[in-house]
C-alpha cells in the first residue's frame, strides 16, 4: 500500500502547483537615465485632441504614457514622480469647445454620426493661466498647440499663442527662452523632442494657400507667415537651437522625426473620386458646362470633382489629390460644389502641394536625423508609426488604422490621436528607445485606454 | 461621398477555436490511470469508446459511471514588439466535470455478440480569463461541452479476434464571449462593449476496432473513432454596443461547423507475469481538418461580417504508455505517461486556447468493495510545455503556460 501513498503524495504535489509564466522581463534603463523626463513637442505632445484641450486629452498624452512606463525601471535609473503637466480645468474643451460624436441630419435628409462641437460649457475658468507649484512652477511637457520650430525666436510669441500664454514664464521673451528656462528648472536626464509638424501643417491646412516652395520670406524680422512651408535652413539652424538648449544638461533623450501628414485621416477621408453620376443627363449637362476644359471625364458612377486649383483654374481633379475633412458635406450634396461648382482651393491639396509638404517633410527628417547620430541620441521614426497604422496596425485583438472613426486611434479632429493612439505612439518611442539605449522598458496596455466614444 | 462614419470592424478573431486541450482522454478510469492507453485490452464497459471491438469479450453485463473534475489553469505574459515581456495573467480557476455512462456487454453467457451503449464526453472544457485582461478583445471566455451518444455492437469472431462499431450521434454546445473594441463615454474597462455567441451544436459520426489476442499476455488492438463535425444552426449573437452602434451590431444568429478530429489509434498490451500488464497506444489526431473557423451570421452590416479566422491546425501523433499491478485480489493499482504533441502551430496560438505540448503523468486504483462491484479513482496531471505563442490574427504575443490536475472517480457493477 505504501506505494499507492508515494504515488499520491506525487499528484497532491502536482495539484498544488498553479502554474506561473514567470516571463516578466525586469524593467531596466539600458545606457540612458529616465530620472527626469523632460518633453517637448506640439499639440501632438499636449495630448490636443478633439480640436481641443482638455484635461483627459493631456492626462492621455504620450508624454505621460512615456512618464508612467518610465517609471517602472527598477534599476535606480527609472523617472521619479512628480510628472506635472499644465492641465487646464475641464473636460470640454479650452479654449475653444471640444468635438464629440452626435446624429447629424444632412441636406438631402440622411443622418450620420458625425463630430459636432459640444455644447457644454468651456473651460476657460482657471484655464487660461496654468498656476503651478512653488517657486519654479515645474512642468514636465513643455508643448505648445501650433508651435512651429520657426517660432522658436520669435519674441513675444506667447501673445499669439493662448496655450503658450498659460504657461510660459515669461510672454514676452521667445519660446527658446522658455526651453532654457524649463531645462533648467526640471534638469532632465531624459527628453523627448517632437517638432516641425506645424511647420508644414499650417500650410496644408490651408489648402495650400501659402508659399511652399521653401523659399518663404519672412512677414517681418524672423516672423514666419503660418500658411508658408518654413524653409529649411531656417528650420535647420532652430531645430539645431531647440537641441542644444534641451541637451545642454547632457540629457540622453530621443528625436523625433515628422511624418508625412497628407497621410492623416483629415486629409483622407473625403474621397476625391465623389462625384457620382447617376444619370447620363447629367453627365452630358456636365460636359457642356465643362466643354472648355482638357482631360475631363464624366462617366456613370464615381467621378473625380471640378476643383479650383492652385493657380485659381477650374479643373478636374486627378487621382491622388486630397480633399480636407473640413469640406462641408452639404455644399457638395445640395449646392453642387464638386460637379456644377468646383470646390474653392482652400480645401483642396493638388499635386504639387502635395509634392511641397512631402519634399520638405523628408527635408526636415534629414536634419532630424543627422542632428540624433552628432549628438548621440535616439531617433524615433514618425513616419514609420503612422505608415504602420496607415496599412493597419493589429494590436491586441484591436484592428487599428488611420481610417476615420472607425480606425480606432485619432481623434475626431482627424489629426490628433485619441488616448488609444497616444499610447500605440509612445509604445513606438518605448521601442526606438529600447533598441538605441539597450533598454527594456516594457510597453503600455494601449486598449486600456479610451479610443472614440460612442454615444 | 463618402460616409462621415465607418463604424469598427469587428474582429471576432478567436472565437472558440479548440485544439488538444479540448480533446479530453478522459473516458476510462483505468486508461486515464495508464496514461489513456486502452486501445488493445478490454478491461470494462469502457472499451466501448477505446475500442468497440473488445466489447465482445467483457464477463456478463456491466454498468459503468464515472466522473473528472478537470482544474485547468493558464499563465500568461504579454510580449511587445520590442521583445519586453511583461504583465503577467493568469485564468480564472474553473472546475470542469465531464462524465461517462456505460452499460454493455455480451448478449448471453455463450454469445459471440457484444451490445452496449456510451454516454461520454470525449471534447469540452473552456477557458475563461478575467474580463478586462489584456487579451480581451480577443477572448474574455470560450466553454465548449459535447455529449456524445454512441450505441455499439461488438462481434467476436474467433478466439482471437474481435471486432466491434458504434454509431456517434453528438451534441453540445458553444459559448464565447469577447469585448468589443468599441465603447460608450466611460472608455474601455468599463464601457466596453461585447459580443456574446451561444449556440448548440449536434453532429454524426461512426467508432470501429478490432482486437487480436494472440494469446492471454499479448493483445493488439486498433480503432478509428471518425470525425464529428458538429453543425451550428440558429445560435443567438448578442451584441452589446453604444445606441448609436446598434444597428451596425444587430442580435441576430450564426451558424458554425466545429470539426472534431478522426482519430486513429493502435495499442498493444502485454502482461508479462501474471499480475503486471503494460500498455503503449499510439494515437492520431486529424486536426488538420480544422483549417479555417467560419462564423455567418443570418444579418450582416459593414461593420458585422462573418467570420473567417484561420487556423491551420497540423495532424498529431500522441505516444501513451501504462501499467497495471494487480497487489491483491481486491487492490490494483496503475501508472502511466504520455507525450501530447499541440496541433496548434506557432502564428495561431490564440488565448481561446493557448495550447502547447503536454507532458501527462497518470496514477490510480481500483478496488473490489463488493461482490461484481469495483470502485475506481485515477489523478492525471497534465504539464503544459511553456510555450511562446505567436497569434498573428489578432496581434497577440506572449508566453504561455498551462497546466491541468485532474482527479476522476468511477465504479462499475457486473450483473
Amino acid at each position: 500500500m505504501k506505494k499507492i501513498y508515494t504515488i499520491g503524495a506525487i499528484a497532491m504535489l502536482f495539484a498544488a502547483c498553479r502554474p506561473n509564466a514567470n516571463v516578466t522581463t525586469p524593467s531596466t534603463s539600458g545606457n540612458a537615465n529616465f530620472t527626469n523626463y523632460l518633453a517637448v513637442g506640439c499639440s501632438f505632445s499636449a495630448g490636443f485632441a478633439d480640436n481641443s484641450l482638455t484635461i483627459s486629452g493631456q492626462l492621455n498624452s504620450y508624454p505621460q504614457r512615456l512618464f508612467e512606463q518610465f517609471e517602472t525601471i527598477t534599476d535606480g535609473q527609472g523617472a521619479v514622480a512628480p510628472f506635472i503637466l499644465p492641465l487646464v480645468t475641464g473636460d470640454n474643451g479650452y479654449p475653444g469647445p471640444k468635438l464629440v460624436l452626435s446624429t447629424t441630419t444632412y441636406c438631402d435628409a440622411t443622418t450620420s454620426l458625425a463630430p459636432k462641437a459640444t455644447t457644454l460649457p468651456l473651460d476657460s475658468n482657471g484655464s487660461w493661466q496654468f498656476v503651478g507649484q512653488g517657486n519654479n512652477k515645474q512642468i514636465n511637457a513643455m508643448a505648445v498647440p501650433g508651435m512651429r520650430v520657426a517660432d522658436l525666436p520669435v519674441m513675444g510669441y506667447a501673445g499669439v499663442n493662448s496655450y503658450a500664454r498659460r504657461f510660459f514664464y515669461d510672454p514676452t521673451k521667445r519660446p527658446l527662452d522658455e526651453l532654457y528656462a524649463r531645462v533648467f528648472n526640471v534638469h532632465p536626464t531624459f527628453f523627448t523632442m517632437w517638432l516641425g509638424i506645424w511647420d508644414v501643417m499650417g500650410y496644408a491646412l490651408a489648402g495650400g494657400q501659402g508659399d511652399g516652395t521653401g523659399n518663404a520670406a519672412p512677414v517681418t524680422l524672423n516672423i514666419y507667415n503660418t500658411r508658408d512651408i518654413t524653409p529649411v535652413d531656417v528650420f535647420g539652424n532652430l531645430y539645431d537651437s531647440a537641441l542644444a538648449a534641451i541637451s545642454s544638461t547632457s540629457s540622453y533623450g530621443a528625436l523625433m522625426t515628422v511624418p508625412d501628414i497628407t497621410a492623416l485621416p483629415y486629409f483622407t477621408t473625403v474621397p476625391m473620386n465623389g462625384l457620382t453620376i447617376e444619370s447620363q443627363g447629367f453627365a452630358d449637362t456636365l460636359m457642356a458646362l465643362y466643354s472648355n476644359l482638357n482631360d475631363k471625364v464624366f462617366n456613370l458612377g464615381q467621378n473625380y470633382f471640378i476643383i479650383k486649383d492652385n493657380d485659381n483654374k477650374t479643373r478636374q481633379a486627378v487621382p491622388g489629390e486630397l480633399l480636407l475633412l473640413t469640406v462641408p458635406r452639404d455644399s457638395i450634396t445640395c449646392a453642387g460644389w464638386g460637379s456644377i461648382k468646383p470646390i474653392p482651393r482652400e480645401y483642396v491639396l493638388t499635386t504639387d502641394e502635395l509634392q511641397n509638404i512631402r519634399n520638405t517633410t523628408e527635408r526636415y527628417n534629414y536634419i532630424i536625423k543627422l542632428k540624433a547620430q552628432e549628438r548621440a541620441m535616439a531617433l524615433v521614426d514618425m513616419d514609420m508609426f503612422f505608415k504602420s497604422l496607415e496599412s493597419g496596425m493589429t494590436y491586441n485583438g484591436i484592428e487599428y488604422s488611420t481610417e476615420f472613426v472607425s480606425g480606432g486611434a485619432f481623434s475626431l479632429d482627424g489629426l490628433h490621436l485619441n488616448p488609444r493612439g497616444n499610447a500605440l505612439l509612445a509604445n513606438h518611442v518605448i521601442t526606438s528607445v529600447n533598441n538605441y539605449y539597450k533598454a527594456t522598458i516594457p510597453q503600455t496596455d494601449a486598449n486600456k485606454y479610451p479610443g472614440v466614444k460612442f454615444p | 461621398m463618402k460616409k462621415q462614419l465607418m463604424t469598427a470592424s469587428l474582429l471576432l478573431s478567436a472565437m472558440a477555436s479548440f485544439g488538444g486541450g479540448y480533446q479530453l482522454n478522459l473516458q476510462g478510469l483505468r486508461q486515464i490511470a495508464m496514461g489513456g492507453s486502452g486501445t488493445a485490452w478490454p478491461w470494462d464497459a469502457s472499451t466501448i469508446v477505446y475500442n468497440p471491438g473488445g466489447l465482445a469479450r467483457l464477463k456478463g453485463i456491466q454498468v459503468y459511471g464515472s466522473m473528472a473534475f478537470i482544474m485547468p489553469s493558464t499563465a500568461y505574459g504579454n510580449r511587445d514588439n520590442s521583445g519586453v515581456t511583461s504583465a503577467n495573467e493568469n485564468t480564472a480557476s474553473q472546475t470542469f466535470t465531464p462524465f461517462n455512462f456505460y452499460i454493455g456487454g455480451r448478449v448471453s453467457e455463450d454469445s459471440r455478440f457484444g451490445l452496449g451503449l456510451g454516454i461520454y464526453t470525449p471534447f469540452g472544457s473552456g477557458t475563461k480569463w478575467d474580463d478586462n485582461w489584456l487579451g480581451k478583445y480577443i477572448v474574455q471566455s470560450v466553454d465548449l461541452q459535447t455529449i456524445f451518444f454512441q450505441p455499439t455492437v461488438s462481434y467476436r469472431a474467433s478466439e482471437w479476434l474481435s471486432v466491434g462499431a458504434g454509431f456517434v450521434f453528438a451534441t453540445g454546445s458553444v459559448d464565447f464571449r469577447q469585448a468589443m473594441p468599441v465603447h460608450g463615454q466611460q472608455g474601455a474597462d468599463i464601457d466596453d462593449g461585447q459580443a456574446h455567441l451561444h449556440g448548440s451544436a449536434t453532429g454524426v459520426g461512426f467508432n470501429v476496432g478490432a482486437q487480436m489476442k494472440v494469446h492471454d499476455g499479448l493483445q493488439f488492438g486498433v480503432s478509428y473513432r471518425s470525425q464529428v463535425n458538429m453543425d451550428v444552426d440558429g445560435g443567438s449573437a448578442k451584441f452589446t454596443v453604444p445606441a448609436s452602434l446598434a444597428s451596425s451590431f444587430p442580435n441576430t444568429t450564426f451558424s458554425s461547423r466545429l470539426p472534431l478530429p478522426g482519430i486513429l489509434s493502435a495499442g498493444v498490451g502485454w502482461r508479462p507475469v501474471n499480475d503486471l500488464t503494460l500498455q503503449l497506444d499510439l494515437n492520431y489526431a486529424g486536426w488538420n481538418s480544422y483549417d479555417t473557423l467560419r462564423f455567418d451570421f443570418k444579418e450582416t452590416t459593414s461593420s458585422l461580417e462573418n467570420v473567417r479566422a484561420p487556423r491551420h491546425y497540423r495532424n498529431t501523433l500522441t505516444t501513451r504508455i501504462g501499467a497495471c499491478y494487480r497487489i491483491s485480489r481486491v487492490v490494483s493499482i496503475m501508472g502511466g505517461a504520455a507525450y501530447d504533441p499541440t496541433p496548434v502551430t506557432n502564428g495561431f496560438v490564440s488565448p481561446d486556447l493557448p495550447d502547447a505540448d503536454r507532458v501527462v503523468l497518470t496514477c490510480g486504483m481500483t478496488v473490489k468493495a463488493a461482490r461484481g462491484l469495483t470502485l475506481m479513482a485515477a489523478f492525471e496531471g497534465v504539464n503544459g510545455v511553456k510555450r511562446r505563442g505567436d497569434y498573428n490574427y489578432g496581434g497577440f504575443s506572449g508566453v504561455y503556460k498551462s497546466t491541468a490536475a485532474t482527479p476522476a472517480i468511477g465504479l462499475y457493477y457486473n450483473f
